[in-house]
């Protein structure tokens, strides 16, 4: 599994948040209509009713003047209910009514008032409430003011907007969890895919996506995956068993092709350039050899017969192999140093981790001009795991090209003057891999050009 | 000396049996597993060089049953599967040594010579060239009574060599029986370690004991 932090960068997540800003949106538009539908229409409501009664009490006013309307107020001030009346003198002065105060004064003849008023309930505690209505002065100068207490609409109010604000986040903060759990969810069968691609590409060809068997389109991939997988194993099969077959049958002709050109190497009557020339074509064949030698040895690794695996003391054959080196290394001008921690023990068929570390030696020892320097260092890793680093100062390889020279039968421009089939690399890749390791090439030493030489760590999980 | 040689391949076999004959042995030829078994098992055979694939019976069979009949006439195996597991598998047989294919016809000579030669050689405990000594037991070397300071690895590589005298050793030989390594190195690496045990053993002595043999390898001789 990769870090969580990587899932909010899935797919599945940017998804989950789109959802979540449609969910958002969807809220706040809800709440802007059930606003204008509850509220809004409360207001309205209150409105007209105001307005009803102020009119009344104009027509009041205008039939019986200011005796008629006087009693008509204080009438009403006395009923019950949210209506609230006030009669004032042209000056502001209160005659009746349900204020002492005129809450608002008028500037035209009618308007709209809203305000805010001290009351006090059923137990006298007192309270701020709000109205809403009509003042205006009427004929002759004296104001009057009808407004709706709209006290309950606005407990009202504040509870439909809590509700619908608890709802919008709510609905926020379930659609990224959701989100969040289906992209994790996602991401599992995804990453299942991927390690799956990922094994295949570090050489296990019998690796298979797992099917959950829900038919769902993961299980769709993961088949499609498969059947890649079981074709292109087969190809691979065909071709290697091919390439292998022929070479297993060249060897004998070129075999009997060898013998041939040594005994008649042998044979007295030859003249100095006869000799000549079949001394080169003997070594010819014997190049060819090796190098079917070499990929039928590749190809053993590579389809993972049931090698003999022993414990094996790797220190031990690490130092055997520096002094095994070691002279014909001071004998070209180069000096060869080991540095090999105590106790290192690797699970492994003992032939092959001996050839793949003699060749990475050797590797080292063709590439390094003379003067050069090679180290061979041994240790165990924080991880457990045994590294075997093979450095030299020699002109190194570039790290676009290093992917590519583990492949067979790839030499590097550079390297097209010495001798050899571009194998030596590929087999020691091919053992790493038989023993559950890997081979890294990465920068050795400081070389007098500069730059790096090559290093090249055979990385093997250390025995128990 | 007396070689069978158990080689399918008639090809192969004319070619190996002229090379032998000409190294001066008398070459009796088998084709297959089953006569190749009869003929070694009636005995009279210095050495017996066998193919690995035979028909009717694999050349690990026959080796495993002649040692089971209670023939000891040293085995030299010949494949074209040259890898740790059939080399082990081959030796755990019963053969002696065990020679991947292609192999140069000298190689094969030497090897063929060092097994008559070596047949009862583990029961030793001095060797003698010259006047070169070996105290197997004590671990010492000396030459004309003057002792040698010798590494570990150059102490084995002159006991093989001793153990050898007079026959011609191949480098491959050395890499598999010095150093138990089976693979081809492919630089000079055994040719500086002789060069440095010969600039132990006769750069002092008037006499060279370590002699190289063109194309093939070593021989030690007095």
């Amino acid at each position: 599994m990769r870090p969580s932090l990587a899932l909010l960068r899935t797919t599945t997540f940017r998804l989950a948040l789109a959802q979540a800003g449609v969910v958002l949106v969807f809220v706040v538009a809800l709440l802007v209509y059930v606003y204008f539908a509850t509220i809004g229409q409360l207001v309205a409501d209150s409105d007209i009713l105001a307005d009803q009664e102020y009119a009344a009490l104009e027509r009041a006013y205008a039939e019986g003047g200011i005796r008629r309307l006087n009693q008509e107020v204080v009438e009403r001030a006395a009923r019950q209910g949210p209506l609230l009346y006030v009669l004032a003198e042209s000056n502001g002065a209160v005659i009746t009514g349900d204020f002492q105060q005129l809450p608002a004064m008028p500037r035209d003849s009618v308007q709209r008032v809203d305000f805010s008023f001290e009351t006090t309930d059923s137990e006298g505690v007192a309270q701020r409430s709000r109205a809403r209505g009509q003042v205006g002065r009427l004929l002759n100068g004296p104001i009057l003011l009808v407004a709706r207490d709209l006290g309950d609409s606005a407990v009202i109010t504040g509870r439909i907007t809590r509700v619908l604000w608890t709802v919008a986040i709510l609905g926020v903060i379930l659609s990224v969890a959701s989100g969040l759990i289906a992209s994790w969810l996602a991401s599992r069968r995804v990453e299942a895919l991927a390690s799956t691609a990922r094994d295949v590409m570090a050489g296990d060809l019998k690796r298979r996506a797992p099917v959950r068997g829900e038919g769902d389109e993961f299980d769709e991939l993961a088949e499609a995956m498969n059947a890649m997988l079981d074709r292109l194993e087969r190809l691979m099969q065909v071709s290697r068993t091919a390439g292998d077959a022929i070479a297993h049958d060249l060897r004998s002709p070129l075999t009997r092709f060898r013998q041939k050109l040594e005994s008649a190497l042998e044979a007295p009557e030859h003249s100095g350039n006869d000799r000549e020339a079949l001394r080169k074509a003997l070594e010819e064949a014997d190049n060819l050899l090796d190098m079917f030698a070499a990929v039928l040895k590749l190809a053993r690794v590579e389809s993972n017969p049931n090698w003999r695996f022993e414990r094996i003391d790797a220190s031990d054959v690490l130092r055997e192999l520096v002094e095994f080196y070691e002279p014909a290394a001071e004998e070209q001008g180069r000096t060869l140093r080991g540095e090999i921690a105590e106790g290192l023990k690797v699970n492994g068929e003992p032939g092959l981790f001996t050839q793949a570390v003699s060749n990475l030696v050797e590797n080292a020892l063709k590439y390094t001009p003379e003067g050069g320097r090679i180290e061979l260092t041994a240790v165990r890793r924080p991880d457990g795991r045994i590294e075997i680093a093979v450095m030299d100062d020699g002109p190194g390889i570039p790290p676009a090209d290093r992917d590519r020279v583990l492949e067979r039968f790839v030499r590097l421009e550079s390297a097209r003057s010495s001798p050899g089939a571009g194998l030596g690399l590929s087999l020691v890749a091919a053992v790493a891999r038989l023993h559950k390791g890997g081979l890294h090439l990465r920068d050795g030493l400081s070389n007098a050009q500069g730059g790096r030489g090559l290093g090249a760590a055979l990385v093997l999980p250390a025995a128990a | 000396m007396r070689v069978l040689l158990v080689e399918d391949d008639a090809d192969m076999a004319k070619n190996l049996r002229a090379s032998l004959a000409a190294d001066e042995h008398d070459v009796e030829v088998a084709s297959d597993g089953e006569q190749g078994q009869a003929m070694a098992a009636n005995g009279g055979y210095d050495v017996i060089v066998l193919d690995r694939m035979l028909p009717k019976k694999l050349g690990v069979s026959v080796v495993k049953e002649l040692r089971e009949q209670g023939v000891s006439t040293p085995v030299l195996i010949l494949s074209a599967l040259h890898d740790e597991d059939h080399r082990v598998e081959g030796l755990n047989a019963g053969a002696n040594d065990y020679l991947g294919k292609p192999f140069s016809t000298r190689e094969l000579l030497a090897r063929v010579r060092a097994l008559w030669h070596g047949r009862d050689r583990d029961v030793q405990t001095r060797l003698q060239v010259g006047d070169l000594e070996m105290d197997l037991l004590a671990r010492t070397v000396k030459r004309g009574g003057k002792k040698l300071d010798l590494q570990p690895r150059e102490f084995r590589l002159l006991e093989y060599l001793m153990r050898n005298a007079g026959q011609t050793v191949t480098r491959k030989m050395l890499l598999e029986n010095v150093w138990d390594y089976h693979f081809d190195p492919q630089t000079n690496v055994i040719d500086v370690h002789i060069s440095r045990l010969r600039s132990k053993i006769d750069r002092d002595f008037a006499q060279s004991l370590l002699h190289t043999v063109r194309g093939s390898g070593y021989r030690l001789e007095a």
